[in-house]
């Protein structure tokens, strides 16, 4: 029991109002948890969360771990049983299930499920089924193969559900129908893209029946227009369907998408393959936002004045309104930490998601704070990092509204912090009504001032006229009268009432309706404080500050894309602000869009005399009918076949929403009180609980519609891994490549190494071979003449031997004869002188010694003839040197004959040369001495001129005998002539030139006998020319006697210039004649030397007669000759 | 060839894939440290290769027997000639048949005259046919032998040659010209003969001066290595050349004294090619004369 008693004090403490104290007391109960496996504390948590709606205590449920599921669940089945409990353990079981607890899977097999669907089955409220679908559909992804034992429970419940929204039994409301008409479609949308085979023969059987036609006609065949064709319907069957196989593969989120796909309503529709939606939409935003932003500030500038009236709605709506907003967050006092939020500025897709968050604890909470606005900017400046890849449900919009926000949240968060305090510090009632004041007096002072920007705290007094409208001022009584609502509201409320900003945020006029309505009860509350992101509540505000930014956008945006042209939009936008002027619009817009969806206006007019003042009745029917025809004109225009139930309710809020702050324009501050109380003291307390329902329906819806898009950021952080793994994966394969262009290079390389090695591998080879080759028969060679040498040792030996041994045997021999001869002598001794034995003993001794001498002889001998045929081979090899020695020496002999014969022939050639010179020198000298005598003889020539001509007469005669003589015999006749007349001359000439002719002869005979051969062919035609030349003037000089022989010869000038002389000097002929003779013999020698050499080879008789006589002869002759003529 | 083991075993490569005068030059060094020179080899090497012009001269005056096989010797051999030499120029200027201002050939013709006994009378005399030949020869051999010594004793041995060796074979060679001629070019050998201009070629340039003044002294001396070597024919399919080379001229030409003229000034400039082209025919119709050791 103290345990127990503890429990309740921790669980008192669980909502203190201390932050700290709040943490402590939730890791107590943690660590309680963790250690105690008993259902007792989760029974209690459990109790007390429905009991005060704490926050901390669902924050504790939602994260309960393993073991205590079954508590949990045990509980939750045991509360569904009870109708009061029912409503509220839905919710819980709902924020359970969308935080997907990791055993979600034992969710199928929980006594939970049947009597869940059983409550669904047979429970009349609206709220409760709503709520209760809106869970089922939630959990049916989560469980999809334990469908298949309630699929039909499901489908009966769709059955229905689906004839409820035509039919209205009993008393519901037509507000309600539309949220159960949203949540039915997106029921038939789960059950159509899970099990579509199943459920086609379903809606085939069930409204085949007469009484359900209706029911098709009017509400199932409009939803079927939002659907495609399902693939399964054609591919799969029944049973494959049903087949745990199926979903194996397929997560959670799949299963959402795969629903998703199916569909054709942009607001639900998935778009993973193309854009087409998405760009549409942020085509469209602009319009919309300005519309947005625009349209709730001017009306919130006016209505000021009436936030008077219900500060504790306010404070309630704004508890509402805070998950969403941005601004909130950021004007409320707590964060005053707004200097942070640039820090925030680190954005991951997991903030966004919200799904990895951890509870964050109050120390943490700053953070939590920023990520809202730091996602704005994050999303603004980044672009489109998250909305090009979310669904349609993407927030495109939400940058914009919320920057434009921000924008303008910088003046309430001054105006905002006093209030706040105040409440803080106070307790629940005093502070609400503080704060009343407090907002009504700066309210009042406001408006007229700040036109252009609008403070965001002015909001919750807006809505809270809003809600005035409809309740009248005596709100405050009517909730304190709600004992148990109230006094959990005040409770909740304590810490978080700000007067906040967002007004033009899409969470606003979607929760605008049910802050119309008032909390009331605590169901609403309850779900109010659970979506509130007070700072303060870390429990929640994971899910608060990141769900609403992204999940409330995506549903005004298709609305206002999808439906109208941004021209129409603006229009249809205006006409429904202006139109609907009625306290509760809410209801107008749900039946207006209704009209639109099914295509015939509902009537909605009974319900207008109901529930709106009359004067604006009027108004509101024309404004409608306007409305009506521009929608429809418009729908037809964009050609969408008809609009979907989340459009429908999309709309009723939107509109709602600028409905009401039209209308509290339009109304006075004075009258507004006045007016509630016209209309009748108090609010019919019916509506105010449809209100207060239609409320909790919102945020159930919104809690769903929060759950899809988790999915889909799940699915979109998968995606994203994907891209980024596929995107590493190809940096991955190029980088692969690269290493394989290098390593082909490589490998090429190396081939070509390793040809170029094998090529040198096989040159060595080849050079290893052939060195091997050449070594082999090098060896054999070796060998060849290693046998060569042993032979011949051999032989060299054998032949010693044999020599050796024969003279041995010789030798022996002739011991052996000596021997037989001793004895044959011993023999004939002993025989003959027996008597004699002295003899023979002498003789023996003779012989013995005679023996002993041959014996050494012979030895002497051998040994002599070993030495002398040793020497005779030294002799012998001395001899062949010797003759090779001859040889050379001949050789060398002949090479020296040669070589002296070179040179003697040089020389003799040599020795020629000078021959010739000196001949020529002769001839010169001859020439002159010529010359020389000429010149003397002149004169005398000139005294001895008739003697001359006589001598010249007498020489013809002689002349003439001559030349007829042949040229051979004319020496010899010359000679006979010589010899008779003139015999003592030539001696005499002889005599005194001996000398001179010996030498001539002697040179002339020397040349005879060394006949010159080279000269001689060389000399034939000089010596016949010669010779011609000595005829010549022998010829003519008869016929020209006395005149100058021609100068062609020198033979002819000399016979010219002997003439001469003779002719001209006859008397000193002596002296004359000696010297002549000189001259002559000099040059005959000469001649004759020539002509020895030109007779030898040419005429054979000429050589002959040259001797020295006939040389005398000669020289007489040619002297007598020419003497002869002259005589 | 005994040195073979110093040569280059490449050289035999090197002739094949086209570089000529490689080894050559090698060889016949190691030719000419013989001692005894073998003029048999040296007179197969000049036939097959050309002569590395620095060894020209020693090859040629080995070659027409100057200088004796033997090295110890050339150098008082050549002292012998070349105090020859000097004794004759000094005979010619002591009968003043030369000065110092007669041009070299004309020297080398006098002493030429002298040694051979046929000197003139008297300087002015007009000169032999012979000694035209001589004169040309002399001319030309002035331009490749540097030494006067040299150039005298090579044309002497030269025109000796001529003389004695070359005697018979000589008056064949214009028939062989034809003959090859006929084998390389039948049409032109048919327009020379329709032109009468066959018998009209300038033999005597040709064939007994051995083209000296007909062609460029650098690429004639590769001409007279052959013939120094022993191989008068060479002259013929250097004509043949001639004639092939210049034959659309030739061919343009009709009348034979044209032809004549035109081939006694033949273009200077290509007569490198026609020498080499020369050679290769040469050995293309006579083979390339091999080694007869």
């Amino acid at each position: 029991m103290a345990q127990q008693a503890n429990v309740g004090e921790l669980l008192a403490m669980l909502d203190s109002p201390m932050l700290g104290v709040r943490d402590d007391v939730t890791a107590v109960f943690k660590e309680n948890l963790n250690s105690d496996r008993g259902p007792m504390l989760v029974n209690t948590l459990v109790d007390y969360y429905l009991e005060t709606n704490s926050q901390p205590a669902l924050h504790i449920l939602t994260t309960l771990q393993e073991p205590h599921d079954k508590h949990l669940l045990d509980r939750i089945n045991e509360y569904v049983g009870k109708a009061a409990t029912r409503l509220s353990i839905l919710s819980l079981l709902g924020h359970v299930i969308r935080l997907q607890p990791s055993w979600k899977h034992k969710l199928s097999q929980a006594p939970l499920l049947p009597s869940l669907l059983k409550c669904l089955k047979m429970d009349t409220d609206v709220v409760v089924l709503t709520t209760g679908v809106l869970v089922l559909i939630t959990m049916l992804p989560m469980i999809p193969q334990s469908g298949k034992q309630h699929l039909l429970d499901f489908f009966d419940i769709f059955g229905r559900l689906s004839s409820w929204c035509l039919k209205k039994p009993g008393h519901v409301a037509e507000v309600y129908l539309v949220h159960l008409h949203a949540s039915v479609y997106a029921l038939f949308h789960r059950l159509y893209g899970m099990y579509p085979c199943n459920f086609v023969s379903f809606l085939r059987s069930h409204y085949s029946m007469k009484e359900n036609l209706e029911t098709f006609e009017e509400v199932v065949k409009p939803m079927m227009e939002h659907v495609r064709i399902h693939p399964e319907l054609v591919t799969g069957s029944k049973d494959h369907e049903l087949d745990p196989r199926r979903w194996k593969r397929l997560e959670t989120h799949d299963v959402v998408i795969e629903c998703a796909k199916i569909s054709l309503d942009p607001t639900e529709a998935s778009y993973e393959d193309g854009y087409s939606v998405s760009h549409q939409i942020s085509a469209r935003f602009p319009h919309r936002s300005a519309d947005v932003t625009t349209s709730p500030y001017v009306d919130t500038q006016n209505s000021y004045g009436c936030a008077t009236s219900t500060p504790y709605s306010t404070s309630r709506l704004m508890l509402l309104n805070t998950p969403g907003q941005l601004p909130q967050t950021l004007s409320s006092p707590s964060t005053r930490l707004i200097t942070e939020p640039p820090q925030a500025t680190l954005w991951s897709p997991s903030m966004v998601c919200g799904m990895t968050t951890p509870p964050t604890s109050p120390g943490n909470v700053p953070p939590d704070l920023s990520h809202p606005y730091s996602k704005v900017f994050g999303t603004t400046a980044g672009g489109k990092g998250t909305p090009l890849g979310t669904p349609a449900t993407s927030p495109p919009p939400a940058p914009l509204c919320h920057s434009d926000d921000y924008v303008h949240i910088s003046l309430p968060q001054a105006t905002a912090t006093p209030p706040r305090k105040e409440e803080r510090m106070d307790s629940a009632r005093p502070c609400l009504h503080r704060q009343h004041h407090l907002l009504n007096d700066r309210g009042s002072e406001e408006p007229p001032g700040s036109k252009g920007s609008v403070t965001l705290s002015d909001l919750p007094g807006f809505l809270g006229d809003l809600a005035s409208e409809e309740d009248s001022i005596e709100k405050d009584k009517e909730e304190a009268a709600i004992s148990r609502e109230l006094s959990e509201i005040t409770t909740a409320e304590a810490e978080p009432v700000v007067p906040r900003g967002g007004f033009d945020s899409p969470f606003y006029r979607e929760s605008l309706p049910g802050s119309q309505r008032k909390t009331h009860s605590a169901a609403s509350s309850a779900q109010g404080a659970s979506v509130n992101p007070e700072p303060l509540h870390s429990s929640l505000d994971k899910l608060g500050p990141d769900t609403p930014k992204q999940a409330f956008t995506p549903i005004d945006l298709p609305c206002g894309g999808a439906e109208e042209s941004p021209a129409g939009d603006r229009e249809c936008q205006t006409s429904l602000e202006t139109s609907i002027l009625t306290p509760s619009p809410c209801k107008i817009p749900p039946s207006t869009r209704v009209g639109f969806g099914s295509g015939q206006p509902p009537p909605y007019d009974h319900l207008f005399e109901v529930a709106l003042p009359k004067t604006a009745h009027h108004f509101v029917i024309g404004k409608t009918e306007e409305l009506l025809k521009k929608a429809k004109g418009s729908t037809e225009e964009d050609g969408v076949p008809s609009t979907s139930p989340m459009e429908v309710l999309d709309r009723l809020i939107q509109q709602g929403a600028d409905a009401h702050s039209k209308e509290l324009n339009k109304l006075p501050l004075p009258s507004k009180s006045v007016d509630w109380t016209h209309f009748g003291g108090s609010p019919p307390s019916d509506e105010i609980r449809t209100l207060r329902d239609q409320l909790l329906l919102l945020h159930n819806q919104l809690l769903y519609e929060r759950f899809k898009r988790q999915q889909h950021a799940l699915r979109n952080r998968r995606l994203l891994r994907k891209v980024i793994k596929a995107a590493a994966l190809e940096e991955h394969n190029a980088a692969m490549k690269d290493q394989l262009k290098l390593q082909e290079k490589d490998i090429q390389m190396w081939k070509v190494s390793l040809q170029k090695e094998q090529a040198r591998y096989s040159q060595l080879q080849e050079q290893r071979d052939t060195m091997v080759t050449k070594l082999h028969s090098q060896i054999r060679q070796l060998q060849h003449d290693r046998e060569e040498f042993y032979n011949q040792s051999q032989e060299l030996q054998l032949s010693n031997s044999e020599s050796v041994q024969q003279q041995m045997e010789f030798l022996n021999r002739q011991l052996l004869v000596l021997g037989e001869v001793n004895e044959l002598y011993l023999e004939q001794l002993q025989n003959k002188h027996s008597d004699t034995t002295k003899e023979v003993e002498m003789m023996k001794a003779a012989y013995r010694k005679e023996l002993e001498k041959n014996r050494s002889h012979v030895l002497q001998q051998t040994q002599r003839l070993d030495t002398s045929q040793k020497r005779i081979l030294e002799l012998e090899s001395h001899l062949a040197k010797k003759d090779h020695l001859l040889l050379e020496q001949k050789k060398y002999l002949e090479d020296v004959k040669l070589q002296a014969r070179g040179q003697l022939q040089a020389a003799e050639s040599r020795y020629e040369a000078q021959k010739r010179i000196t001949q020529v020198f002769e001839l010169e000298i001859l020439d002159l001495y010529g010359r020389l005598e000429k010149d003397g003889l002149l004169k005398k020539l000139e005294e001895e001129k008739a003697e001359a001509a006589e001598a010249a007469e007498e020489r013809l005669d002689c002349c003439n005998d001559g030349c007829s003589d042949s040229m051979v015999g004319h020496n010899e006749e010359a000679s006979g002539h010589n010899g008779e007349t003139k015999t003592p001359r030539p001696s005499s000439t002889r005599g005194s030139s001996g000398s001179r002719g010996g030498g001539g002869s002697s040179s002339s005979s020397s040349e005879l006998s060394t006949p010159e051969k080279p000269p001689h062919q060389r000399a034939g035609p000089f010596s016949s020319r010669w010779e011609t030349t000595t005829g010549e003037p022998s010829a003519s000089i008869p016929t020209t006697v006395g005149s100058l022989p021609s100068s062609k010869s020198f033979l002819g000038m000399k016979a010219r210039e002997l003439f001469r002389n003779k002719s001209e000097s006859q008397c000193d002929e002596d002296g004359m004649t000696s010297s002549l003779s000189e001259s002559l013999k000099t040059e005959l020698s000469k001649d004759l030397g020539v002509e020895a050499k030109t007779p030898l080879n040419l005429d054979g008789p000429h050589p002959s007669p040259p001797n020295p006589d006939s040389v005398g002869q000669l020289h007489i002759m040619d002297y007598n000759e020419t003497h002869h003529e002259h005589s | 060839m005994t040195d073979d083991s110093q040569r280059n075993f490449r050289s035999v490569y090197y002739e094949k894939v086209g570089f000529r005068g490689v080894e050559e030059k090698k060889s016949l060094e190691i030719l000419l440290k013989d001692d005894r020179l073998d003029t048999e080899k040296l007179c197969t090497f000049s036939q097959r290769f050309p002569l590395p012009s620095m060894y020209r001269a020693l090859v040629w005056k080995v070659l027409l027997g100057i200088l004796p096989p033997h090295h110890e010797s050339h150098a008082k051999v050549m002292m012998y000639r070349k105090e020859q030499y000097s004794d004759v120029l000094h005979a010619l200027k002591v009968v003043r048949f030369v000065s110092d201002a007669t041009p070299q050939a004309e020297v080398c013709l006098r002493m030429y005259q002298l040694e051979s006994g046929k000197l003139p009378r008297s300087p002015s005399f007009p000169l032999e046919p012979e000694d035209e030949v001589f004169l040309a020869i002399a001319k030309a051999m002035e331009e490749m032998v540097e030494d006067s010594v040299d150039c005298y004793w090579i044309t002497r041995r030269f025109v000796n040659q001529l003389n004695t060796k070359y005697r018979d074979s000589l008056p064949q060679l214009p028939k062989a010209f034809e003959q090859y001629l006929n084998l390389e070019d039948g049409r032109l050998l048919t327009h020379l003969k329709m032109c009468c201009a066959a018998p009209k070629l300038p033999y005597d340039l040709w064939f007994k001066r051995c083209f000296a003044g007909c062609l460029p002294e650098s690429s004639l001396q590769r001409v007279w290595d052959k013939v120094v070597s022993g191989s008068c024919k060479i002259l013929v399919f250097v004509a043949v050349e001639i004639l092939l080379t210049f034959k659309i001229k030739v061919m343009a030409l009709n009348s034979a004294e044209k032809i004549t003229k035109f081939l006694e000034n033949i273009p200077q400039d290509s007569s490198d090619a026609i020498v080499s082209k020369a050679i290769d025919l040469w050995h293309k119709h006579c083979g390339t004369p091999v080694h007869s050791s």
